[in-house]
């Protein structure tokens, strides 16, 4: 009797053990939606979805990111307004860790059908797709119309911001990404310290190395920045300030000896001259636990300037400040008197992978996301789209913020082109921005940073996808 | 008959563990060897053989080397601080009457049911570079402000050492105290009448018999710091300033390289397994019977 009851027990405990661990492929298999495009999986970009489709429930993998923060049920608001003008049903996820949620099931098979996930950030999942060719083409849906309008995607898009290669990757005229948000990215400082000590804010590089002189005086740092990731947007408008747009497309290929011209080498030398004019407790707090705290020594009055992007109003909304503090922001400084500064336009963008299986609807998502109803949601949450007449409904901070290429910089849109992945070669980040720290605090020498990066160019280059 | 019930029982028994151990540890170890010699992006479906060439460029990556050389220094430094620390603290908490010895094991253990991203937030408390913990205890004594970069190259890889070892030592220091509290005490008692001194007992009663409690640690504790360091330096540190294998594999994956990434999970497979059996045969001991 005994022995039967624990043979019993045991028998229990192995099924629940077992049902236990059968309970994560319980929700069904990608392939129980329309089958239509489930054989393209292997020849990615090559998709052209069957017309007959059925609109079934489409799954969106939204980042949520601190514009959701501010204005929380953004994204469901913008899907429930979409299922009440389409009909199609849409299953939200919304992660702030988008990566870690839907890699996974990726990686298994079961692919979202529209992603909204930017280049740039530091898992580099938007990259890997592009790479290897695992988007959807959504040329077609700039000539779309939008879902419950009648005007076309193309028509609402502010020109410039489709055909970088930050939507089409591979320099083919097709569009696999499409512009989602846009935030100028520049230097941020405390407009009331400049008001004051009586500063002005540099418009020249020269004139920055001079302020950084007088606050040096006072025991301000010139520079700081939360982490070598924000070099990007800094070093992408740098690049273009210095050598305009055919040096800024040149060396986002990376041409041959583009770094032994003078503007690379200008590059260079303002980069490393920053360094030195840096904080020097930046490099120690460029974590992703203590990176606030560089952001905090602009609010303290112990740097002046720092790159960064618009989010950062919301994002130090409650830390403490000095009396008198007030954001403000300018372009990065113009190479030479007369010239014109640059702020590079940070893009989030919104693309199909070539696994959705609901291709279809996925792209009426993506035009129904330019919608004067979608953008006004978006809007809620201080996310702005590169739409037509987007500037003049902006309020608060924003109005100053987005009103910056008004006043003479150049907006700079793009990327650095995608390459094969090699083993041994780093990410554009690791080979250009994170020796940055190392700038800073002295163990990493100029020349040692420049020829790395032209070692590693002249890789990536022959890499291109 | 007996025996026949008996063996299906235990067969029963052992079924669910094996079973899954087989699917979530041997499957996945034997795929990660059949991975590392393909060269596949993280979502690509297609995959190319590529043999051992994803070996050959691991051994000459420079990154990967430091990350090797950093890995092994942790293991060292930190093994070591953190044994003797917690042997030492161990054998005073259980053989010495100290006041609210309860109290004081309770505070060495606690660090360890606390998240890593717990102790990442806290430890940049302690590191920061202003008013600090650790900066204002030193500014203190030498009566000038010291404002050590603790997260900055060079005390990068210190400020994990530290952090690490505070971690650790509760959580062998019970195990320890456990194994202490087992040693009879007529032994320390007769040893004592024959004159030999508390330091004298330690070395010739308490840490023999506890050898073996300190053997199987020692295996436990490498394993463990190979992938603790990972967490310590993924959620302490900038990307790229003190990688060990661990975040280095790690980051090769985030570069779409996921061979590559595999290969680099073969070598630290290898090298925790023969490190531990490395450790295990060094430090074999005939065992003491109590």
């Amino acid at each position: 009797m005994k022995k039967m009851l624990s043979l019993l027990l045991a028998s229990a405990m192995s099924l629940s053990l077992l049902a236990g661990c059968g309970g994560a492929p319980q929700t069904p298999p990608a392939q129980s939606n329309p089958p239509a495009n489930g054989s393209n999986t292997s020849q990615g970009n090559t998709s052209t979805p069957e017309p007959a489709t059925p609109a079934g429930p489409i799954k969106v993998a939204a980042l949520s990111s601190g514009y959701e923060t501010t204005y929380p049920g953004m994204w469901q608001e913008v899907c429930d307004a979409f299922t009440a003008e389409t009909g199609v049903e849409v299953q939200l996820t919304l992660e702030k860790n988008l990566e870690d949620v839907i890699g996974p099931s990726m990686q298994g098979g079961d692919y979202p059908d529209v992603v909204l996930l930017a280049t740039g950030r530091e898992k580099g999942l938007t990259e890997q797709f592009i790479k290897d060719k695992l988007m959807t083409d959504i040329t077609d849906v700039l000539s779309m119309t939008i879902p419950g309008e009648n005007a076309t995607v193309s028509s609402k898009l502010i020109p410039g911001f489709v055909g970088t290669n930050a939507t089409n990757p591979y320099g083919d005229g097709k569009t696999y990404l499409a512009p989602m948000f846009y935030s100028p990215c520049g230097l941020f400082y405390n407009a009331g310290l400049f008001a004051e000590k009586g500063w002005t804010v540099p418009t020249t590089w020269d004139e920055m190395w001079e302020l950084g002189d007088k606050a040096a005086a006072e025991d301000i740092a010139l520079f700081t920045y939360p982490t070598t990731g924000y070099f990007d947007a800094f070093f992408y408008a740098l690049m273009y300030s210095v050598g305009g747009a055919d040096f800024f497309n040149q060396a986002t290929s990376y041409a041959e000896g583009v770094w032994d011209t003078a503007e690379g080498q200008q590059c260079f030398d303002i980069v490393a001259k920053l360094a030195e004019y840096t904080a020097k407790v930046t490099p120690a707090q460029a974590n992703e636990s203590d990176f606030s705290q560089n952001q905090q020594l602009i609010l303290d009055n112990k740097a002046l300037f720092m790159p960064n992007g618009t989010w950062i109003v919301g994002e130090m909304a409650d830390a403490p400040r000095e009396d008198g503090f007030q954001w403000g922001m300018t372009a990065l400084p113009a190479a030479q008197a007369g010239g014109a500064g640059a702020s590079y336009a940070f893009l989030e963008q919104i693309w199909i992978p070539s696994g959705a299986a609901n291709v279809d609807a996925a792209k009426q998502f993506v035009a129904y996301m330019y919608s004067d109803a979608a953008a006004d949601i978006f809007l809620k949450g201080g996310a702005v789209q590169p739409i037509n007449g987007i500037v003049e409904k902006l309020d608060g901070d924003n109005v100053m913020f987005y009103s910056i290429y008004d006043a003479g910089a150049s907006a700079v849109v793009g990327i650095f082109s995608a390459y094969e992945s090699v083993a041994g070669l780093g990410t554009v980040r690791e080979v250009f921005f994170d020796p940055v720290n190392g700038l800073v605090s002295g163990n990493v020498t100029k020349d040692q940073w420049i020829a790395d990066i032209k070692a590693a160019s002249d890789e990536m280059r022959e890499n291109l996808v | 008959m007996r025996s026949k019930g008996r063996s299906r029982f235990i067969v029963l028994c052992v079924a669910p563990a094996a079973i899954l151990f087989f699917i979530f540890m041997v499957m996945p170890t034997f795929n990660v060897f059949r991975m590392s010699l393909f060269e596949r992006g993280a979502y690509s479906p297609t995959e190319t053989f590529v043999w051992l060439s994803n070996f050959k460029v691991l051994f000459k990556d420079a990154k990967f080397i430091t990350s090797m050389q950093n890995t092994i220094l942790l293991i060292v430094t930190v093994t070591i601080i953190t044994f003797f620390f917690a042997i030492v603290f161990a054998a005073i908490l259980t053989r010495e009457k100290i006041k609210g010895q309860n109290f004081f094991r309770i505070v060495f253990y606690i660090p360890n049911i606390l998240s890593v991203v717990v102790i990442a937030g806290i430890f940049s408390a302690v590191y920061k570079p202003e008013n600090g913990m650790l900066n204002s205890i030193f500014s203190l004594f030498a009566g000038r402000e010291i404002m050590v970069l603790w997260k900055d190259q060079p005390m990068v890889i210190v400020s994990i050492i530290i952090a690490m070892v505070w971690q650790a030592i509760g959580y062998y220091m019970v195990m320890y105290m456990a194994s202490m509290a087992a040693v009879p005490m007529d032994l320390y008692e007769s040893a004592s009448l024959d004159g030999a001194g508390r330091l004298k007992q330690f070395f010739q009663i308490t840490l023999p018999l506890i050898w073996t409690n300190i053997r199987t640690t020692l295996t436990f504790f490498i394993i463990s710091t190979i992938n603790m360091a990972f967490l310590f330096v993924k959620a302490m540190v900038a990307k790229g300033s003190s990688d060990v294998a661990l975040s280095f594999m790690y980051n090769q994956k985030d570069a779409g390289l996921y061979g590559y990434s595999m290969a680099a999970g073969v070598v630290i497979f290898l090298f925790s397994f023969l490190l531990s059996a490395l450790v295990n045969r060094v430090t074999r001991r005939d065992v003491l019977e109590m």
